[in-house]
């Protein structure tokens, strides 16, 4: 049990170089939109991301977990395509790929074994796009990080980039983002319990303003982060 | 339709069963080219869904079979289960709108559905420019809609969701139960290349959030299924920016797996997301067909 919330913990930090640190998940866009004005705003707009990560990222991290558990690689690529071909925008899809293979590089080097390689291998191929909620569902799957724990270090990640993005983007005190994080945390048990019960099929998502915000983004003169 | 939203919903209408004649509407569209022009060869129906012929109004593109699907009940109820099927065959190019706006009517039990097949031969064109949907207070209601496509072939899709009856009775905005929208986009052969599902509960979150319809009350969800390169010219006709402080905001982005462009608008009012749907029409129809879209009927 300790092993694996040391490796939940490992994988799934901000820190952890898979590049996170450059993306701000449609939230620079907001902010330049003035959609993101002040703590209030901004905690109403990362828990939309983290509601619409939950029941498509979430669903397929799941999928690809319990694949991975049950021994059949082709759900969790599945699961990928599924989740690569439901991204309407070309940021978001370029940020979950950049990521997803910085950490299928760092997983087959750093834990290794059969598995981690084949991900690897499918995702230098081409074989599978190679997102990072799939990807980290297989390294967790792999490692014995129960499902639950594995999602909820994924919805905690998407709020975590967001909200130090907004420390670089907006007048925002340390302690007023931890603030929202906090509270925007206390979602994810409920969502989990929600997304469980999806199959790949079901994934949703209904964020229009974020699609048109980070739309525009991709051509805005001026930018901190690359979505 | 097995779907996990609708489990709430399994109540059987009092007036008649859900499905029964009257409820099961039913549409099969089929087109081919005949000499120079494209012909509705195929049409079968089943009210209250009824097409009655196709016609050649659209100046740009006289060549391009228009056909109106008309609702003879006057809206969606409880209980609908509705299908439509449209087929083009190689070359053919052909319009399909509705009527009026599609009204999804108050409900008491169970929910309506309508599932639509879209499938293209190569060199194909179709614009499905439906009116809006208009969801009223309780109102249940799931659409799924599977589109099959060559790289050769083009559809624009376009969809404009109002929030209810925005206008009535002191406002009527986003008070439905469920909106449950599904798309899916193959390629022949079976390889899917993009998909999209809004979900929309607002007693479960209120789209009403930063980030959803931040404020605004009407979507206008375009689709245009290209080849890349019909993508590329599209986009290049498109100003940069498409943000306005005029209440209205909208953007484009390029589809996953090369399958085309998505444009999303944002609207306070259906006019105003109207006529910006109408442009980026006329766009595209440029790029693709090199022709732009037809002058506006005063009376549409």
């Amino acid at each position: 049990m300790i092993s694996e919330l040391l490796r939940a913990l490992q994988f799934g930090d901000s820190m952890f170089p898979v590049g996170g640190f450059t993306f701000s998940n449609g939230l620079e866009a907001a902010i330049s939109g003035r959609v993101v004005r002040d703590p209030p705003t901004l905690a109403a707009f990362v828990r939309t991301a983290t509601r619409a990560a939950a029941t498509s990222d979430g669903v397929a991290l799941l999928e690809a977990h319990r694949g991975t558990r049950s021994g059949d690689p082709y759900r969790a690529r599945a699961a990928d395509r599924a989740l690569y071909a439901r991204k309407p925008n070309e940021e978001l899809r370029a940020m979950t790929v950049r990521m997803g293979h910085k950490l299928a590089q760092a997983g087959a080097r750093i834990v290794g074994g059969g598995t981690l390689g084949g991900w690897l291998r499918a995702v230098t191929e081409e074989a599978t796009p190679g997102t990072y909620p799939a990807g980290l569902g297989v390294l967790f799957g792999e490692l014995g990080v129960p499902e639950a724990h594995a999602f909820a270090v994924h919805q905690h990640g998407v709020a975590v980039m967001m909200l130090g993005a907004a420390l670089r983007l907006m007048p925002l005190h340390h302690l007023d983002g931890q603030a929202v994080l906090y509270a925007v945390d206390g979602s994810v048990a409920d969502d989990y319990r929600y997304a469980s019960g999806l199959t790949p099929a079901e994934m949703s998502a209904f964020t229009p303003q974020v699609d048109v915000l980070a739309a525009n983004h991709v051509r805005a003169h001026v930018r901190m982060f690359m979505s | 339709m097995t779907v996990s939203e609708l489990a709430p919903y399994g109540d059987e209408p009092a007036q008649m069963p859900s499905g029964t004649p009257g409820k099961n509407g039913f549409l099969r569209l089929g087109f081919a080219r005949r000499g120079a022009r494209t012909a509705l060869v195929t049409l079968q129906r089943r009210a209250p869904l009824l097409v009655q012929q196709a016609l050649y109004w659209d100046e740009e593109l006289p060549d391009l079979a228009c056909v109106v699907i008309v609702d003879t009940a006057g809206g969606v109820v409880q209980g609908d289960r509705y299908e439509v099927e449209t087929e083009l065959a190689a070359g053919c190019r052909a319009h399909v709108t509705t009527q009026a706006a599609t009204r999804i009517q108050e409900m008491d039990a169970n929910y309506a559905s309508q599932a639509q097949r879209i499938v293209l031969h190569d060199d194909a064109y179709l614009e499905y420019l439906p009116e809006p949907v208009i969801p009223y207070r309780h109102s249940r209601f799931v659409a799924r809609t599977s589109v099959c496509l060559p790289e050769s072939a083009t559809l624009l899709y376009a969809e404009i969701l109002m929030p209810g009856r925005k206008h009535y009775r002191g406002g009527e905005v986003f008070a439905y139960d469920l909106y449950s929208s599904g798309l899916s986009v193959d390629r022949p052969g079976g390889r899917e290349l993009f998909a999209e599902k809004f979900l929309v509960e607002p007693a479960r979150s209120s789209p009403a959030r930063p980030g959803v319809m931040g404020g605004f009350h009407v979507l206008g969800n375009v689709l245009l299924l290209t080849s890349v390169a019909g993508t590329e010219r599209v986009l290049a006709r498109m100003p940069a920016v498409g943000e306005h402080a005029d209440g209205w905001a909208a953007g484009a982005s390029r589809l996953p797996n090369g399958a085309g462009l998505s444009y999303k608008v944002l609207g306070m009012e259906s006019e105003p997301v109207r006529a910006t749907v109408r442009e980026f029409w006329s766009t595209a129809r440029l790029a693709i067909m090199g022709r732009p879209a037809p002058a506006r009927f005063p009376w549409r």
